[in-house]
């Protein structure tokens, strides 16, 4: 079931002036509800024009946006509804925060959709949990805390409205790689738990192979591919082209059937090639045994 | 993000006038101002307005970019100019309780039109002329060098024009950054929920924190970042810096400031000797 479909979506910023430049061509893509979707593309590609498209910051200049069933734009006074269905984690979101405790600033987005004190205050806490937030940080200033905590803050303040789809543009970005293994596991606990349909945005080929279900591949205002991350990340060339590349451990694969290892072809992150080293070996072994 | 929000005002171009040292365009302006301000006949008036329609023609910019540039400033020009026709008194009545019976208390003279008009006029052609000359044909770094070199005599008597420019264009360079950064953070607020056009003034006023607040942490930031960045470069103020780009008079500028004369001579004599209607 797809829960956002984009029709013809055009979009150009700085409209007849000297620098128009075209964001998203003819874009008509589909997401499928309840998994994790990534979106990748090299720089200026129209990955984040697509991402404000989702809630309504950005208008279309033409084509259509249906999330949930409904046209997004058929009442533009009723677009903040959608922001309220979408919720939205923008780059280095740390930089949005300005409530005086962490509490508050989690309980911003709950209290503009008008929530009962109750539900903010479960919601609060509910939101914490998933990102890691202790219960004695929540009393604390959110400019005390370091840099990865105040993403997790950020990421807890739009997930305390309950989105029904939830996007976060390079929510890894500029972490350490234990800030980034718990950022993302995190959201993927959160989506196991809670069905939310999640999009990440990220220039992290590793991080795609891991965590996400279905990858776009964004190229030139253009979506150029939309699969399962297994079909996208087999069409090595189309990535290489877009500016993109396979995971690390991907041309270690290819470089090992290169020289005749029969490895799998579908080895896209540490875990997958691990078993099928370990498959190889058994099987070596097997044969070693025959003899 | 950034190619929405364009660089200043500047407007691209090698005309005449892009071309013209920002000097000249400084000399230009100070003295176009005073002969808008000076200029009581008609006919002088109508000099100026051919004088700036001819600067456009020569510049190349675009009469929409022109006006648009006006566009923020359509109230203060209506309003001004309406208060305008009830100020003045002249002969010709219009407007008043016997003529049109229980039409207010209001008295409208035809002068008081004529003012009006001219006198939007006025702020109309004088916003064209210094945005035309300062920012659609001048780089904000360029003004900021022509003004620290035509303020430099000042040095003599210790005021610090360098640090003065470099203020000024340290502001300058960071309007876009922060165009950029409000709309992003505006952008994070709207998707949790914010609402920045509707309820009263009280509350319109408070939605606004959860904007101001991040943009003075970033600006804080950010300058703590560029005055870090400027110690590692060895800044150190103004005393033996040499410039990449030196401003040079031309030809140009010789002509530049020639007509620029003569145009002040022209406004004055017509003011003189003119016999168009008085302002």
């Amino acid at each position: 079931m797809s829960i956002i479909e984009l029709k013809n979506v055009t979009f150009s910023y700085g409209k007849k002036t000297p620098y128009e430049m075209k964001a998203l061509d003819d874009v008509n893509l589909c997401i499928e509800e309840n998994l994790i979707t990534g979106l990748i593309g090299h720089t200026g590609s129209g990955k984040s024009t697509l991402v404000q498209m989702l809630n309504g910051l950005l208008r279309p200049d033409s084509g259509t946006i249906i999330i949930d069933n409904e046209d997004i734009w058929e009442k533009p006074k009723k677009i903040g509804d959608v922001r309220f269905k979408v919720g939205i984690v923008m780059q280095y979101p740390e930089y949005q925060l300005f409530a005086e405790t962490v509490r508050d600033d989690i309980a911003y987005g709950p209290k503009n959709m008008k929530l009962s004190e109750e539900e903010i205050d479960h919601r609060v806490r509910q939101s914490a949990e998933f990102c890691g937030i202790s219960e004695d940080a929540l009393d604390k200033s959110p400019f005390d805390l370091s840099g990865g905590q105040k993403r997790r803050v950020a990421l807890a303040g739009v997930m305390a409205m309950n989105p029904k789809i939830l996007v976060l543009d390079e929510p890894a970005a500029g972490l350490d790689p234990k800030g980034r293994r718990e950022i993302l596991g995190g959201i993927k606990r959160y989506r196991e738990e809670s069905g939310t349909t999640v999009i990440i945005v990220s220039h992290s080929m590793e991080d795609m192979a891991m965590y996400c279900d279905r990858v776009i591949v964004m190229s030139n205002a253009q979506a150029i591919a939309n699969g399962t991350t297994k079909e996208v990340f087999s069409k090595k060339k189309l990535l290489l082209d877009a500016g993109l590349d396979v995971p690390e451990i991907t041309h270690v694969a290819s470089a090992l059937r290169d020289i005749g290892v029969e490895i799998d072809n579908d080895v896209y992150t540490v875990d997958t090639a691990f078993e099928a080293i370990k498959r190889l070996h058994s099987s070596l072994n097997e044969e070693g045994s025959d003899e | 993000m950034a190619m929405d929000v364009s660089l200043g005002q500047y407007y691209e171009g090698k005309s005449f006038i892009h071309k013209l040292d920002p000097r000249t365009k400084l000399f230009f302006v100070l003295i176009f101002l005073v002969a808008t301000f000076v200029a009581s006949d008609v006919y002088a008036f109508a000099l100026l307005v051919g004088v700036v329609s001819l600067a456009i023609i020569i510049s190349r910019v675009p009469l929409r970019v022109v006006f648009k540039g006006l566009k923020p400033l359509t109230f203060i020009i209506i309003f001004t100019a309406i208060l305008n026709i009830f100020w003045a008194k002249g002969e010709t009545l219009l407007v008043n309780q016997e003529l049109i019976p229980n039409f207010l208390t209001i008295t409208i003279y035809k002068e008081g039109l004529i003012n009006a008009g001219i006198f939007a006029l006025r702020i109309i052609v004088l916003l064209i002329g210094t945005s035309l000359f300062f920012s659609y044909t001048t780089t904000p770094m360029e003004l900021t060098d022509g003004i620290e070199s035509a303020l430099s005599p000042l040095k003599k008597i210790k005021v610090p024009v360098h640090e003065f420019a470099m203020m000024m264009t340290i502001a300058l360079r960071f309007i876009p950054t922060l165009v950029d950064e409000t709309s992003k953070i505006m952008n994070a607020q709207k998707a949790r929920g914010a609402d920045f056009s509707s309820g009263g003034l009280i509350k319109r006023a408070k939605a606004l924190i959860p904007i101001i607040i991040p943009l003075f942490i970033s600006s804080f930031r950010r300058a703590d970042e560029l005055a870090t960045a400027m110690e590692c470069r060895c800044y150190r103020g103004g005393v033996g810096r040499t410039r990449m780009k030196v401003l040079k008079f031309g030809v140009r500028d010789l002509i530049g400031f020639l007509l620029t004369g003569m145009l002040l001579a022209g406004v004055i004599l017509i003011n003189i000797y003119g016999n168009g209607y008085k302002i």
